[in-house]
């Protein structure tokens, strides 16, 4: 294991508990998620692996020496973009991610190369001559993300790395932080975006108020769930949404957000579900209506509501 | 070393659209002293003349230092680009050194500005010391710690008005554009512990050494004030909370 967190428990002094024996791990060339509300504690957890924050009790090591004690080389191992945007002034992202990477012990030469692969790999070209000033917030985003990838310690930790980021880039992203893991970086990634990160993480962990409430495989993830199905349908208007009362018993309540009805039903009902469904639809009062398995973003948000959570 | 290098390159290069007009200011300022306080005191005598030149130059080293500076450290902050700096790989010390070598920097187009103009208004003569080099560089450091130190330590808001503060009372109510001999003695005893003073002494006695030689005692005054500004920096720049 690279990076190997213990019992980890972190009490901030106005008494907020914002990590609570907290324990896991990351392997060399292993991606890792980090999934919870906002307020969860995942920032608290990187900080403190970094070294901006000291832990209440527990321990963090990198290759198995303890970086709370010597935060210096939490420093040297460790590479993080942070949740905020880089601080690029006037500078261009290309400027920027070479002298990054250089600063981070690359030679020039190396540097120039890693540079012109990130830029290219991101398809960042057009806005690589471009000061950061100018620079949209998704463009100033993945440029962060390339100055934590430009010259990578043994674990690159990225928050919220796809915030702002078009759908295409994102892509591209998630390609190239598969990348940072093949190169034998471990990497440990905070992220909101459950259904992209369930194609991408090797592992992942849910944080609810400070503690970790589920770990595992995204596959492992959804066993338990492999018996629930999920359907979704499009009502003609949102008071229409709100007044859908299906005939049947429903694994968790109903959620309703504007048009769409999302249910998640027990695999045994799913005739009864879809019949109903295309009555509704004769009837009018639906446009449109599909049926799947259930995935993580169900098992996240079931986890999360029976916590009480605020996701 | 290398990290130093590298890290000024990179200050350089981020503070490149705003360093011209942060130069503009700072030469503005400066001259602007010299010109402006000489409509307050329109006989000015050679002594007159003689603190408000020297003042110019003390003066334009605190703008930087004192105001410039923290200002941008609160701007950091608010943006989160400070905690991006300190998850740097690189020695803190560098840091500081790197930002404190740009902004010293930044100061002394100004400050050669308002001498020159300043000789020129008032037909000032000048015996520069040897030590006038060291003086003005101590000057501009000690501004710079106690202008980090001020700005590391405070929230952004409180930081950004205390600088506003500093350069009021500067600019006002220091001993730096005139004589201490004209401040009530209450505040002149105020000023015998605050570095202000002490600043305009050494730029003043190294640019034109008095008949008694260049007084040590404020060189080790502003020397205290600069470690306790740069340790305030330091402190706060590793702690973890």
């Amino acid at each position: 294991m690279v990076l190997r967190i213990e019992h980890l428990t972190k009490v901030y002094r106005k008494g907020v508990r914002a990590n609570d024996d907290v324990t896991l791990d990351v392997a060399e060339g292993e991606v890792f998620g980090l999934l919870g509300h906002n307020g969860a504690g995942k920032t608290t957890l990187l900080h403190q692996v970094i070294g901006l924050t000291k832990p209440t009790s527990g321990s963090i090591t990198i290759d198995g020496r303890d970086v709370v004690a010597h935060p210096a080389h939490a420093r040297q191992a460790c590479s993080l973009q942070p949740q905020s945007q880089a601080p690029l002034g006037g500078m261009t992202p290309r400027q920027a991610i070479e002298l990054m990477a250089r600063i981070r012990g690359a030679g020039r030469g190396q540097a120039r190369q890693r540079t012109a692969e990130l830029i290219a790999g991101l398809d960042l070209e057009p806005w690589a001559a471009t000061s950061g000033e100018r620079l949209s917030g998704g463009v100033q985003r993945l440029t962060a993300f390339c100055l934590a990838a430009a010259e990578p310690g043994r674990v690159v930790m990225l928050d919220e790395p796809t915030n702002d980021v078009d759908p295409v880039r994102r892509r591209l992203l998630w390609r190239q932080i598969r990348a940072l893991a093949d190169a034998g970086s471990a990497v440990l990634l905070v992220t909101h975006g459950v259904a992209e990160a369930e194609r991408v993480v090797d592992r992942l962990a849910i944080l609810q108020h400070g503690r970790i409430v589920a770990e595992g495989t995204p596959a492992r993830l959804r066993g338990s769930h492999d018996d629930q199905l999920r359907l979704e349908l499009h009502a003609v208007s949102d008071a229409t949404a709100a007044q859908l009362q299906p005939p049947f018993a429903t694994a968790r309540p109903a959620v309703v957000a504007g048009l769409r009805l999302s249910l998640t039903i027990e695999a045994r009902e799913a005739a009864g579900a879809l019949s109903w469904a295309q009555h509704e639809r004769v009837a009018g009062r639906v446009d449109e209506f599909s049926l799947n398995p259930a995935r993580l973003e169900d098992v996240y948000i079931g986890l999360v509501s029976e916590g009480g959570g605020d996701a | 070393m290398r990290s130093y290098l590298l890290l000024v390159y990179w200050t350089l290069l981020r503070l490149r659209s705003t360093l011209p007009l942060l130069l503009f200011l700072q030469t503005l300022i400066s001259v602007g002293i010299v010109v402006g306080f000489s409509f307050l005191v329109p006989q000015a005598d050679a002594v007159t003349g003689f603190y408000l030149s020297t003042g110019a130059v003390t003066i334009g080293l605190i703008t930087v230092g004192m105001v410039a500076a923290p200002q941008l450290v609160a701007q950091q902050k608010l943006t989160g680009a400070f905690d991006h700096q300190r998850a740097l790989p690189v020695p803190r010390m560098a840091m500081l050194a790197a930002d404190a070598s740009v902004w010293v920097a930044l100061a002394l187009p100004g400050l050669a500005a308002a001498l020159g103009v300043a000789a020129l208004r008032f037909g000032l003569s000048l015996t520069l010391s040897p030590l006038v080099v060291p003086a003005i560089l101590l000057v501009a450091l000690c501004s710079v710690a106690i202008g980090y130190g001020l700005a590391y330590a405070t929230k952004p808001e409180v930081s950004t008005m205390l600088s506003q503060v500093i350069l009021f009372v500067a600019l006002m109510f220091a001993p730096i554009n005139f004589p201490a001999e004209r401040l009530p003695r209450w505040l002149a005893t105020v000023h015998e512990w605050l570095p202000f003073g002490y600043m305009a002494q050494v730029v003043r006695e190294t640019v034109n050494v008095p008949a008694g030689g260049v007084d040590p005692f404020p060189f080790a005054v502003l020397a205290l004030w600069c470690v306790a500004g740069l340790s305030i920096t330091y402190r706060v720049m590793t702690r973890r909370v």
